[in-house]
């Protein structure tokens, strides 16, 4: 009963805007969407050179080109500048953008005045540039993910707290008719993340909790931020544009519902698995095991959907640029997330973590899994706004397989070296000292992985700045991505019968 | 709208489920820790850092030390941290109640540094490492935390804190490389850095 709900919604939803809505919807957003996706790829931009440059730093720390000896520019600052570029610069700037986009489409209901949202990009950077400048000036709160000052996490709030209720109300509001399993994570996503970053900022900075504590709330927080704000973005994206690309409704919505709830119910749990072992009590850290390991249900539920939803449609992938990287993603979300919950089981975890398995396990989430999703979104959205078309499409070719080959990569030497690193560091018999030397290979390959990504990276932020610049208007059927668009937009008065 | 009421109503406690669990219980509940008294000897413990210390941890927490180096003990049947000698009992969260701010960490690409003090007690130790990371191995991921020292003429008596340096890195004579006071700050907290007083919670790891 749902699922023929869903299609019949797909068409009719879609229907109603193409035949007016549309434009005025998405004339009305497109400038905060676009600062927000500029600012993203600016912020990954610097991210990829400071990223570059912190992994030089633990293979040569002597070499000048790693600038030794200048306090701002050491590791314990490149590193966590790097890490607050990607996740609050690049990765929540896209999420803002595509969720912006996103429930303005899904709900139908144009954007009044941009004002607010552009004052929340505004903000937004501003509190980026002072935190990430604070960062490197020493001035950390020297919490994981949460490194910017108070005073900055307070701008930041500003503008998240702006988008936030902007995004409640949009959805409170919106046309009648049955709810998008999209809007569902958005709605999450936008609710939870307000929740979790002032809560996060207030009892580890202005209120500071007692001993013990702060480790618990912070890696709360970022379990939290990785499962309940990043995942449902991502996921939110995937679960519009698979169907939406492919030309046919989301094989089951009554399993894309339970993934969310799954999700709801576990995510907030899973942060204590980065600390098994640590000073807290047992019940906390097997409950985020648990959890962890519970995951898996949500993350299947998706990936049988997808799956799915795909079957019969995986030629999509050659032609369809942004399809290719939205599957990609997701195919990597299940990896992913199969090795979260392997390496939280404790026996595994005593040889896992503190060591490269973990970094891995993380790039992979950031990189591979939630960034290829976005870099997907980025790719079907932007021409859309801008009414053009991406000019050199080798340029997305090169993006995508250079992430590919590159985090590939990554993977193999990190996952080797983070296991060798594992059992040495179990083995008292192999002093510390020992421990680093045996790293130094794996070092020197991740190097040139890191290399692959920024250049991929700088190809994406190339290939922006030429959609932004240059203005080739978009012609039916040339660019692949606008030509399978075009198929699927044809295909709507089949899936209306479906 | 009775759906997105639900939708609100479900996203808001099953995530305060959460919080409540791993934000609002430890909040409250570690606020309550209190010292243990030894029943023989009557000390207290743990007890507290000296305030040099205190600052000493705003300059760890600035240079990014914990993104390299933890500061937990994990239980023998967790890892075998304890056979490694970076201490001889688990650490418990009484173990951080004075901590201004706790850096657990969760890479060890450098060694464990909970008990650091209690391993190494000369400060000179400290200082030839931070200044020179390469003197342990070649290798070494490090970086020379150079930022930390002065190099400066000698007025009358060598300082009683320079740095002792061999061949290449020395000074050049007549001049001496001494910490600053933010070197000396984190030195004094990695000196403090002794969790090797008994708890009744967490008895010594008996092999």
């Amino acid at each position: 009963m749902k699922e023929t709900a869903i299609s019949e919604l797909d068409s009719r939803a879609e229907q109603a805007l193409h035949q007016g809505d549309l434009p005025i919807v998405d004339r009305s957003i497109r400038i905060p969407v676009l600062i927000f996706f500029g600012s993203g790829v600016f912020w990954l931009v610097v991210a990829s050179v400071l990223y570059l440059l912190s992994s030089s730093q633990i293979h040569t720390p002597t070499a000048w080109w790693t600038f030794p000896g200048v306090a701002s520019l050491s590791f314990g600052r490149v590193y966590p500048a790097f890490l607050n570029c990607y996740v609050y610069g690049w990765a929540t700037c896209a999420a803002i953008g595509t969720g912006i986009w996103l429930l303005a489409r899904l709900t139908g209901v144009p954007l009044r005045s941009p004002l607010f949202l552009i004052l929340a990009a505004v903000l937004w950077n501003i509190g980026m540039m002072t935190g990430v400048l604070s960062i490197l000036a020493g001035a950390t709160t020297g919490r994981e993910l949460l490194e910017f000052p108070p005073e900055t996490a307070f701008i930041l709030f500003l503008g998240l707290i702006t988008v936030s209720l902007w995004a409640i109300t949009t959805i409170w509001n919106r046309k009648p008719g049955p709810t998008y399993i999209s809007q569902w994570y958005l709605l999450g996503a936008f609710l939870w993340f307000a929740w979790m970053y002032p809560t996060a900022n207030i009892a580890l900075g202005i209120a500071p909790a007692p001993g013990a504590a702060q480790p618990a709330i912070n890696w709360w927080y970022v379990g939290s931020l990785v499962d309940l704000w990043l995942t449902p973005i991502a996921l939110a994206v995937a679960y519009y544009l698979i169907p939406k690309i492919v030309g046919r409704p989301i094989h089951s919505y009554s399993l894309a519902l339970m993934g969310f709830w799954g999700l709801a119910l576990f995510g907030g749990w899973t942060g204590m698995t980065h600390i098994i072992g640590g000073p807290l009590p047992a019940w906390m850290v097997t409950a985020s095991i648990v959890a962890k390991v519970l995951m898996l249900i949500p993350v299947l539920a998706a990936a049988v959907n997808f799956h799915l939803t795909m079957k019969g449609n995986f030629g999509g992938l050659r032609d369809n640029l942004a399809l290719r990287f939205v599957v990609t993603g997701a195919v990597i979300y299940t990896v992913y997330s199969f090795v979260g919950s392997i390496i939280s089981v404790r026996s595994i975890a005593q040889f896992t973590q503190f060591t490269f398995v973990t970094v891995i396990h993380s790039q992979l989430g950031l990189f591979g899994f939630y960034s290829m999703i976005l870099f997907g979104a980025l790719y079907y959205i932007v021409p859309r706004l801008l009414n053009r078309q991406w000019l050199f499409e080798k340029l997305i070719e090169m993006h995508f397989w250079l992430l590919v080959v590159g985090l590939g990569l990554l993977l193999v030497d990190f996952t080797i070296g983070g296991l060798i690193q594992g059992f040495a560091l179990e083995d008292p018999q192999i002093p510390m000292i020992a421990v680093n030397d045996l790293l130094e290979p794996f070092l020197a390959i991740q190097n040139f992985g890191a290399f692959l990504l920024v250049v991929a990276n700088l190809a994406f932020g190339i290939a922006f700045a030429l959609i932004l610049l240059i203005s080739v208007p978009a012609r039916k059927r040339q660019v692949a991505i606008q030509r399978s668009n075009e198929a699927s937009e044809s295909t709507e008065a089949e899936v209306s019968v479906a | 709208m009775k759906k997105i009421t639900g939708l609100l109503f479900g996203v808001f406690f099953l995530f305060g489920a959460s919080w409540l669990g791993l934000v609002a219980y430890p909040y409250l509940t570690f606020a309550s820790l209190r010292q243990s008294k030894d029943d023989a000897t009557g000390a207290l413990a743990p007890m507290g850092n000296p305030g040099t210390a205190t600052q000493g941890a705003r300059v760890y927490a600035a240079n990014g030390c914990f993104y390299c180096h933890s500061q937990y003990i994990r239980e023998k049947d967790e890892g075998n941290d304890i056979d490694r000698k970076w201490g001889t009992r688990r650490t418990v969260a009484r173990d951080y109640m004075f901590d201004q701010q706790v850096f657990l960490g969760t890479s060890r690409l450098g060694a464990d540094l909970t008990n650091v003090g209690v391993r190494q007690t000369d400060p000179q130790w400290f200082y030839r490492i931070l200044y020179n990371p390469h003197t342990m191995s070649h290798e070494v991921s490090m970086p020379a935390y150079r930022w930390l020292f002065e190099t400066r003429e000698i007025q009358g008596q060598p300082s009683a804190d320079a740095v002792k340096l061999e061949g290449a890195i020395a000074p050049p004579s007549g001049y001496e490389v001494v910490p600053t006071a933010e070197g000396k700050a984190l030195v004094e907290y990695l000196l403090s850095q002794k969790k090797n007083y008994a708890l009744p919670e967490a008895p010594e790891a008996t092999e």
